[in-house]
């Protein structure tokens, strides 16, 4: 637009939201027509698009097959419904938020996942600090996870830059390694060559650039004293699965260019070890197929170090939170070679140190100050030894820092933390914990102990510690040094002295394992579980009792009992559970997830939050979230600023908390149209017997119903905003009502309804669409209450389609007094329905309380 | 108790792979995938099949393809036909065939399972 200078100078000085003010304040009103077309055309688009969301959703679970033709075929669809939505919004609000970038870049970002691997940055170097959300592929999971708890959690992580994954294709590319990678038809890849090849390359000149600012940088900000350690962050490492201990990390770097790059050469190449290449080809993937990225992290000299788990992993118990700790660096306790202190930390209000265990800590490592790019091993100083790593006040501390991570990522973490001179707690790593979720809990078989069995359990000098449970049966083959893994026999039970990530060779074809040392915290226990290998530890002294060449069996269960007996033992085989490949292990099926990582998941919960904004969407659903809620708040600023001077949009007082405003189309209202309405000034037919319903005596239960930490845990899995409680939001739900019309979106707390129904004399024209989805509560929980609704439902004639946690009815074609009683027992079903989640305790009540709504009791029993 | 052999066919590799994971949960099932039918019609020279499922549109050979030549070798052995989408033209024409059961793409695998459970003797 061409202003007069002056003009676009004083519009200059006021700024850009006092800008964009004005700009809103002199554009051309809509007519209230068009207002509510634009904003029903908004709501359609989104709900078709919520529908394709949870169709592919469903698909993706696990409980279908498909192929990428699937999202091929859907995605475009969804992205055209998408952009529909955004042009309707754009529309009604004149272009008033910035909806289509965010958009773009989230559908760039998929379409680039469809249809080819691309990168999103031009720079293949670059600080924590400036990793964004969208680079998480290219930063390796492990990177990514710490620039989140640094940028966004702002937790203390030291000073870290990350070569990305295009800085590894760049190395690949200069030095032709593609060539070596991809042999000749017909030969197999060597991977001793290739780690060859990758050893004799050289970084490509723009690179080692980057690569020399950076650590200039880095020099400044440190001094020229300190080192870095480089670690390995693959594109998937810790993400579905955990790499643990698969590829290099070297400690102790100085900051001087040759060693760094070194350094990730040798990260580079611990791609193609035998122990990472078995690994990778465990998860499907083809030689080569895998990306590394590289973090390289300020070296901390640490007083003590560990690791945090924020559930117990073998029992699933998500109420306590474990914590081991040595002295100096935390090698030792993911190698699991030493005894170290290990901390129980029970959640709560309080949270109190309910274990504490002081390990025997031998040996310690330590920075080799003499070598740069070493560490070394001394023995703990005798004072040292027996005496706590932590004082209880700092446990505690650790267990909050693990606790409010737990809570961003929404999933149970595995987090390394060290403690510095200065007693600063720094965290290196957080990954997601593998634990045994409750639903594979319940579908095990329930096994008795071997009571009638003939065979004598073994008894080892320490009780062992169940690392994963299961049973097995199988020959001893007791392992004295790791090269004899390459004649390990197919099926039998590996027994050795300390666990090591070397395993993974076997993992394929070994039946247990079993060690004489270790620990749950260790790298190779995360692959064990992962897999699924009957793993033992800290038996003391396995190796000892148990014979080579004998044939054991062996039970683990998730309360940590241990049988192992000699021969085959079919009182305990009985309750064997085959061990079967996992859908996660097939690649096509992670990235098929990954993509719907893009797509489905909620984080724009809380409209009053400041993060709820389009620069905050993540995801297609955050996107239709925003669209959602923005068009409803425009039609509320219609009401407070008038359209045309007249308010259009008003207030309506019930006697519940509903937080409903009203827009009548056409005969909707009584003649009055101050705000605020009251029940009597609605003259829409259906709306009328909907609110007739809502506030029918005892449906809108106001007895307060608790979550428990798991309902809590099932919410975080989708909302990132909690603190604000559910009743800060329940203020936006708008009803767009005509005489025989009403279309009412309603949020209350962590739940949506939708309502559309038309009310007329002509049968033919009638119909009801109720539409439900979400809840604050797990799955099991919300799955319950769509069960009942289901049911309560089909007692009227609806017809109904489930999908997950969405439930949408419809029911048409009925007469004019038929739909106004259905209305009104819909209007109960909202009210009745809304903290129902976290009343329905098993299924029996299902059927309880389905009974009670149809006679008419709606109280909660205690 | 002997083990049930199925044999499945689809170009896609993700495809055989969930399937053959998906019922090899199931007690009683051995399968062997194969991601082309000609490949798949050698291994069926050799051996005899309880259960064949095949995707239709293959390069090389086809879905009605196999169908009819395991009919030939094999007439007691039942046959499922997948495809990418619903296709009234090929789900008549494998019917005429002798098709067991026909699945659109993405299979439910409970669907799936229960239909060969119900195929087989």
């Amino acid at each position: 637009m061409n202003r007069p200078d002056g003009v676009s100078s004083i519009l200059k000085t006021l700024g850009g939201s006092t800008t964009k003010w004005l700009r809103n304040r002199f554009a051309p009103k809509l007519p209230l027509a068009d207002i509510y077309r634009y904003f029903k055309e908004v709501l359609e688009s989104n709900n078709h698009a919520l529908e394709l969301i949870t169709d592919m959703g469903q698909k993706l679970d696990g409980s279908y097959i498909f192929d990428i033709n699937y999202i091929k075929r859907i995605y475009p669809e969804l992205a055209d419904t998408l952009r529909t939505s955004i042009e309707r919004f754009n529309r009604l609000t004149r272009n008033n938020y910035a909806i289509e970038p965010a958009f773009t870049h989230i559908d760039s970002l998929i379409s680039e996942m469809i249809y080819g691997e691309g990168t999103t940055g031009d720079d293949s170097i670059l600080f924590l600090d400036d990793v964004q959300w969208f680079r998480a592929r290219e930063v390796g999971g492990k990177s990514f996870h710490l620039s989140e708890l640094k940028n966004n959690l702002h937790l203390n992580i030291p000073d870290t830059f990350v070569l990305t994954t295009r800085a590894y294709d760049e190395f690949l590319q200069y030095n032709r390694l593609k060539e070596i990678m991809q042999p000749a038809e017909g030969r197999q890849p060597d991977a001793k060559a290739v780690q060859d090849a990758v050893m004799a390359g050289s970084f490509p000149p723009r690179l080692e650039e980057q690569l020399d600012k950076i650590l200039q940088t880095m020099h400044s900000r440190h001094g020229a004293e300190a080192t870095l350690a480089v670690r390995s962050s693959a594109e998937e490492e810790d993400d579905l699965f955990s790499f643990a201990g698969q590829f290099e990390t070297i400690l102790n770097v100085p900051i001087v260019k040759e060693d760094v790059i070194r350094a990730c050469k040798r990260v580079y190449a611990s791609l193609f070890d035998p122990n990472a290449l078995a690994y990778q080809e465990r998860l499907d993937y083809a030689f080569g197929g895998l990306r590394m990225a590289i973090g390289c992290v300020l070296q901390i000299d640490p007083v003590a170090s560990g690791v945090i788990y924020t559930a117990n992993p073998v029992s699933g118990n998500i109420d306590e939170i474990l914590i081991n700790a040595t002295w100096g660096l935390g090698t030792s306790v993911v190698d699991g070679t030493i005894d170290v202190d290990n901390y129980v930390v029970e959640r709560g209000k309080s949270p109190r140190i309910r274990e504490s265990k002081v390990g025997s800590k031998e040996y310690m490592n330590v920075l080799d100050t003499t070598q740069p790019g070493k560490i070394k091993e001394i023995p703990t100083p005798d004072d040292k030894k027996n005496l706590p790593c932590l004082p209880p006040a700092l446990v505690l501390e650790l267990a909050e820092k693990a606790a409010e991570i737990e809570k961003y990522f929404r999933t149970p973490q595995d987090i390394e933390w060290a403690l510095d001179a200065h007693g600063s707690i720094f965290l290196l790593q957080s990954r997601p914990l593998k634990i045994v979720s409750p639903q594979v809990k319940a579908d095990l078989p329930h096994y008795t102990h071997n009571t009638d069995s003939v065979h004598q359990p073994f008894l080892f000098k320490k009780p062992g510690v169940v690392v994963q449970k299961g049973i097995a049966a199988g020959n001893v083959y007791v392992l004295h040094r790791i090269d004899e893994l390459d004649n390990f026999p197919k099926g039998a039970i590996l027994v050795a002295h300390s666990d090591s990530p070397h395993f993974i060779r076997i993992m394929p074809f070994v039946a247990a394992i079993i060690t004489d040392t270790g620990s749950v915290t260790s790298h190779m226990a995360s692959v064990c579980r992962e897999f699924g290998i009957p793993t033992i530890v800290n038996t003391g002294d396995a190796t000892k009792i148990l014979q080579h060449g004998g044939e054991i069996t062996l039970e683990a269960d998730e309360s940590g009992e241990i049988t192992i007996v000699n021969g085959l033992d079919n009182s305990i085989l009985k309750g064997r559970q085959q061990h079967i490949r996992r859908m996660e292990e097939l690649y096509e099926y992670r990235r098929q997830k990954y993509i719907l990582r893009h797509i489905a998941p909620l984080n724009l919960v809380n409209p009053l939050a400041d993060e709820f904004t389009p620069a905050k969407c993540r995801t297609l659903h955050d996107v239709l979230r925003f669209i959602h809620e923005k068009s409803v708040q425009e039609l509320i600023a219609i009401s407070q600023h008038g359209l045309f001077g007249k308010p259009s949009l008003l207030r309506l007082d019930l006697d519940v908390p509903a937080g409903i405003h009203v827009l009548d189309i056409g005969g909707g209202l009584s003649a009055k149209t101050k705000s605020p309405l009251s029940a009597d000034d609605i003259a829409s037919l259906p709306f009328k017997a909907l609110l007739k319903g809502m506030t029918w005596k005892g449906a809108w239960n106001t007895q307060a119903v608790a979550l428990n930490v798991k309902d809590f845990m099932g919410s975080v899995g989708r909302f990132s905003v909690l603190a604000s409680g559910a009743s800060g939001f329940a203020e936006n739900n708008v009803a767009v009502i005509s005489k025989e019309y009403i279309n009412l979106h309603m949020s209350l707390g962590y739940h949506f309804n939708l309502v559309d129904s038309y009310c007329s004399e002509k049968a033919a024209n009638n119909h009801i669409y109720f539409r439900f989805v979400g809840g604050a509560t797990d799955i099991v929980k919300r799955s319950r209450r769509i069960k009942l609704i289901d049911k309560i439902l089909v007692e009227f004639g609806f017809n109904i389609n489930i999908k997950g946690d969405l439930l949408i009815a419809r029911l048409s074609h009925v007469e004019q007094e038929e739909i106004i009683e259905t209305l009104t027992m819909v209007g109960r079903l909202i009210a009745y329905a809304r903290q129902m989640d976290a009343v329905l305790r098993n299924e029996n009540d299902v059927e309880l309380y389905t009974r009670r709504f149809l006679e008419g009791n709606f109280e909660f029993l205690e | 108790m002997s083990k049930y052999n199925i044999l499945i066919i689809d170009d896609e590799k993700i495809v055989c792979d969930m399937m053959k994971l998906s019922l090899e949960q199931e007690e009683g099932y051995e399968v062997e995938s194969f991601l082309n039918g000609t490949e798949a019609l050698e291994r069926l020279k050799e051996k005899k099949f309880d259960m064949v499922v095949t995707d239709f549109k293959m390069k090389g050979i086809d879905g009605l393809e196999v169908l009819r030549t395991v009919k030939q070798l094999y007439p007691k052995t039942a046959v499922i036909m997948i495809t990418a989408f619903a296709n009234l033209d090929v789900a008549i024409e494998a019917l005429r065939e002798d098709v067991h059961d026909f699945f659109p793409k993405p299979i439910k695998i409970k669907d799936l399972k229960e239909s060969i459970r119900k195929a087989l003797p």
